[in-house]
């Protein structure tokens, strides 16, 4: 009985949590297997999706509007790939960078319901579903956030879980306005309904519940701490992945929805410029290194929201491309640098930016790291983040939105400027009394952070390919 | 004036309510008190808007994502109060 | 004409709202948590006269029995706390600082605009508008039960259902994994009367809660109902000390916890094949295969609320802890 990769990306984590809950001993061992039996299942996946255009499974052989079903298509598949392949690799990080024991019997179990969480984001077609799985996807990752047990990390994690509830429940109050108008709960739905009250209530409700949980300025107060006091596996997840699911579902309800309208797109993108500013200047205030990485989390959230807004009323699709693989991009460059900032404090024993350059030890590996990441984060060719950049700025230039490319000028001119701090810390040597000793780093444990910030930079060269598997399926709106 | 119309006006002065706490109250568990407050009034409007004049049934599927919104409101509630619980052991510690 | 129901509903709505103001004005919190408490019932009694009980017996037994109990644990913690402190350092734990006023007002008048413009939306929305009704009476023969509710959270929309049960195990794991080496406020003793009464009422208690469970296939009721209430016989175990959870049970907890999500999600990908999709019974086993669902789920549902409410992992007390690790 040969078991659909669509159900497998769904139920081997699922299984894979259970198991790992259930025999602590072994969670790391668990943990892996489930996480690789979904590193196979998405290329087949993919395959489907290549032939098919996109694939959809209604559960219970009951079909939506009365059923649920399941749908892949080319950005669904994208993001699974992204979200299977950084977590892998989070995974092997984790391995090493969690020493305490009971830290890694809690990381897995809380760990895999997350990415079930996660991969049921990308599949969903039913509005309440997804409310469900933003909640599967909150309380992993508040559990994660407080790992630690440190005092700062349970007091960012209680501020996350408040963000966490409000947003959510906001998005349940829209859910209950679509439903009183239109009396279902699939996209399809969405689709056909006309523009009323009740449905821009709905919707209105929806989109501001995602704002709060993808942290856009200024709804951002809850995520620099809750990123910064995580361990480094923790921070790289929610920093690398959980922000995207918001993201995610806002792009999904986007393009289902009947066209916005033209101020609240300008507002969104105001307030993108806002984050992409404060951001900024907080990055470049930052005194410790997570702190700085998760500003700057701040600012690429505000990016990808400026991508959304600057479609207008014509070139959506461009646009809405630009922000997928923003989106992409983010995650992989996202999650390489938390783990390498992680290495860098394990090693150095601190991560306090002004002191990391009289430091004499020099884990190098990880700093080399940390700079490919800065460079995708940045936006410098041949990078991913480039890629997404210059197709935001060509389509806002086409378009003559030319206050958002300056605005994104702003915001690359400033991620320059703040992470020159850091990496100018790593080239001095001047500063060290004692002799410098360069850090080999153990393979493993470097290994995780290099690979994901070798393929930030690298996969920019797959641009096109990527570019064209996104659109497979129809996933923004296009005519077929 | 039809009981939807009545309770649909509740539930939006709940949620309203709820909101307002949820944004401005400074102690912790008062701020979780008001987020329960936000999910009954999401209730509220599943409720109504599932109700038909009798003698027609109500529809059956709001009521079943109601009782899915109550267990997962319950379930996260559980996990705010440990975290203030847990906070408040950490900071009495401190301040000893 | 003036149906003398209408009268009710005005009164109850209007009691409704303002126990939702008294709940975030009230200055003492045990008082703003009873509060809360009758606030519930009267909601959940609100939505029973909306012809719903399934869900008025859902929030009076979870969203405001079992939430109740949280808040009231959390508040006895906290007290027993801050009780050590001077009067400042206790403000300081609570983190109570008074608001400025001009926040208070613009936050009111935020809100209040809030409720205007959806209650303008609510209003102009269709009365008792499209919906799921002619789908569901379709589908009830093919469902294996006669509930529609039931029809809907085990089969309709069984996916939901199992992710819901995902959500509460999420949160059991998250509070044991807070709450580790956390050192226990005393428990709240329970008096001799009650400690008697609780002895007395627990098989009572679990007959409703069985019956609740059984009666879900056909009436009001279900696993959720029914697991609150067999909650609640582990609420009264665990405070009048008649059980006192130890390191050894961890495992079968564990199990327990599991159990409903394992058997769910187990049962849902093994009735594939044939033409089956996840989650599609075959018909002549739905029934036994949703009351076989059911009966695990709500075992997981008592003992999961069970522990939310302890709290703590059970563990040796002399077990070496490293909390702080960064």
């Amino acid at each position: 009985m040969p078991i659909d990769p669509l159900i497998l990306s769904l139920f081997a984590p699922l299984f894979g949590a259970v198991a790992a809950f259930l025999f602590p001993r072994a969670a790391a061992v668990i943990g892996l297997l489930a996480v690789v039996s979904i590193c196979a299942a998405v290329p087949a996946l993919a395959r489907e999706v290549l032939a098919a255009g996109a694939v959809s499974v209604a559960l219970g052989g009951w079909a939506p509007p009365l059923g649920i079903s399941l749908r892949a298509d080319g950005l669904s598949v994208a993001m699974l790939s992204m979200t299977a392949a950084v977590g892998l690799l989070v995974s092997c990080g984790a391995l090493d960078a969690l020493r305490d024991a009971r830290q890694r019997q809690y990381f897995w179990p809380l760990w895999l319901l997350l990415l079930t969480g996660m991969n049921g984001v990308y599949l969903s077609t039913d509005i309440f579903n997804l409310y469900v799985m933003i909640e599967v996807i909150a309380l992993a990752a508040v559990g994660l956030t407080v790992l630690s047990g440190t005092r700062e990390a349970v007091r960012a994690g209680l501020e996350y879980m408040y963000a966490s509830i409000l947003g959510a429940l906001l998005f349940l109050m829209g859910v209950g306005f679509v439903y009183l108008q239109i009396g279902r709960l699939d996209f399809a739905g969405l689709i056909a309904a006309e523009p009323s009250g009740a449905m821009s209530a709905g919707l209105a409700l929806m989109l501001v519940g995602l704002l709060l949980k993808s942290a856009l300025f200024p709804l951002h107060f809850w995520l620099p701490d809750a990123h910064a006091n995580a361990t480094a596996p923790a921070s790289a997840l929610l920093s690398g992945l959980v922000v995207k699911a918001a993201l995610y579902i806002f792009l999904r309800l986007i393009t289902q929805m009947p066209m916005p309208d033209e101020v609240l797109i300008t507002l969104i993108g105001a307030l993108g410029a806002g984050a992409v500013i404060w951001g900024g200047v907080q990055a470049l205030r930052a005194e410790r290194l997570k702190l700085l990485v998760a500003w700057s989390t701040v600012v690429q959230i505000g990016l990808i929201f400026i991508a959304f807004a600057r479609a207008g009323q014509g070139g959506l699709s461009e646009s809405w491309k630009a922000a997928a693989l923003l989106v992409l991009a983010h995650g992989v460059a996202k999650a390489g640098m938390f783990l390498a900032a992680g290495r860098i404090k394990d090693e150095v024993g601190h991560d306090i930016i002004r002191d990391l350059d009289r430091s004499p030890m020099r884990p190098t590996l990880a700093q080399f790291s940390f700079a490919l990441a800065a460079i995708s984060l940045i936006g410098l060719p041949p990078s991913l983040g480039f890629i997404g950049k210059w197709s935001l700025m060509e389509g806002a230039m086409a378009a003559g939105y030319w206050h958002w490319v300056a605005v994104t000028m702003i915001g690359t001119l400033m991620s320059v400027a703040y992470f020159s701090r850091v990496l100018a810390g790593f080239l001095r040597f001047d500063r060290v009394r004692a002799p410098v000793v360069e850090h080999q780093g153990w393979a493993l444990a470097d290994m995780a952070p290099l690979v994901l910030a070798v393929s930030a930079v690298s996969l920019g060269l797959l641009a096109a390919p990527i570019l064209s598997f996104l659109e497979l399926g129809y996933p923004f709106g296009a005519t077929p | 004036m039809t009981p939807d119309t009545i309770y649909g006006m509740t539930g939006i002065a709940v949620f309203a309510i709820g909101l307002a706490g949820a944004l401005c109250a400074q102690d912790r568990l008062r701020r979780m008190l008001a987020l329960k407050l936000c999910s009954v009034g999401a209730g509220f409007l599943l409720v109504v808007a599932a109700w038909r004049r009798p003698p027609d049934v109500p529809d059956p599927v709001p009521h079943a994502l109601v009782i899915t919104g109550i267990v997962v409101m319950v379930s996260a509630t559980a996990v705010a109060l440990a975290l203030i619980r847990r906070l408040q052991t950490l900071e009495a510690e401190d301040a000893d | 004409m003036t149906d003398p129901l209408i009268l009710f509903d005005l009164l109850l709505a209007g009691s409704i709202v303002a126990l939702a103001v008294a709940v975030l004005s009230v200055r003492d919190l045990f008082t703003a948590i009873v509060v809360f408490i009758v606030f519930g019932l009267l909601s959940a009694l609100a939505w029973a006269r909306l012809a719903a009980p399934d869900v008025a017996l859902a929030e009076a037994a979870i969203g405001t029995g079992v939430t109740g109990a949280l808040l009231l644990k959390t508040l006895h913690h906290l007290r027993h706390f801050s009780d050590g402190q001077t009067q400042d350092a206790a403000r300081d734990l609570t983190a109570v600082q008074p608001v400025p006023m001009g926040v208070t007002v613009a936050n009111a008048a935020f809100c209040g605009l809030v409720a205007l413009g959806l209650a303008v939306a609510f209003l102009g929305a269709p009365q008792a508008g499209p919906g799921f009704d002619a789908l569901v009476s379709d589908a009830m023969p093919h469902s294996g039960v006669a509930h529609p509710v039931t029809a809907v959270l085990l089969n309709f929309r069984a996916y939901d259902t199992l992710m819901e049960v995902v959500v509460l195990l999420a949160a059991v794991i998250a509070v044991w994994q807070i709450e580790r080496g956390l050192t226990e406020a005393p428990a709240p003793a329970l008096g001799m009367v009650w400690a008697g009464f609780a002895r007395l009422t627990l098989p009572a208690i679990v007959v409703i809660g069985t019956y609740l469970l059984w009666k879900g296939a056909e009436a009001p009721g279900g696993a959720f109902q029914g697991g609150a209430v067999l909650a609640a016989v582990g609420l009264l175990l665990l405070l009048s000390r008649l059980y006192v959870p130890q390191p050894s049970h961890r495992g079968l907890a564990r199990w327990a916890f599991v159990l409903g999500t394992g058997v769910f999600a187990g049962v849902a990908l093994l009735v594939t094949g044939g033409g089956r999709v996840a989650f599609q019974y075959p018909p002549e086993h739905a029934k036994t295969l949703i009351l076989l669902i059911e009966g695990l789920v709500t075992i997981s549902i008592a003992v999961t609320l069970a522990a939310l409410f302890h709290g703590r992992e059970p563990v040796a007390l002399n077990a070496p802890e490293s909390r702080h690790d960064t």
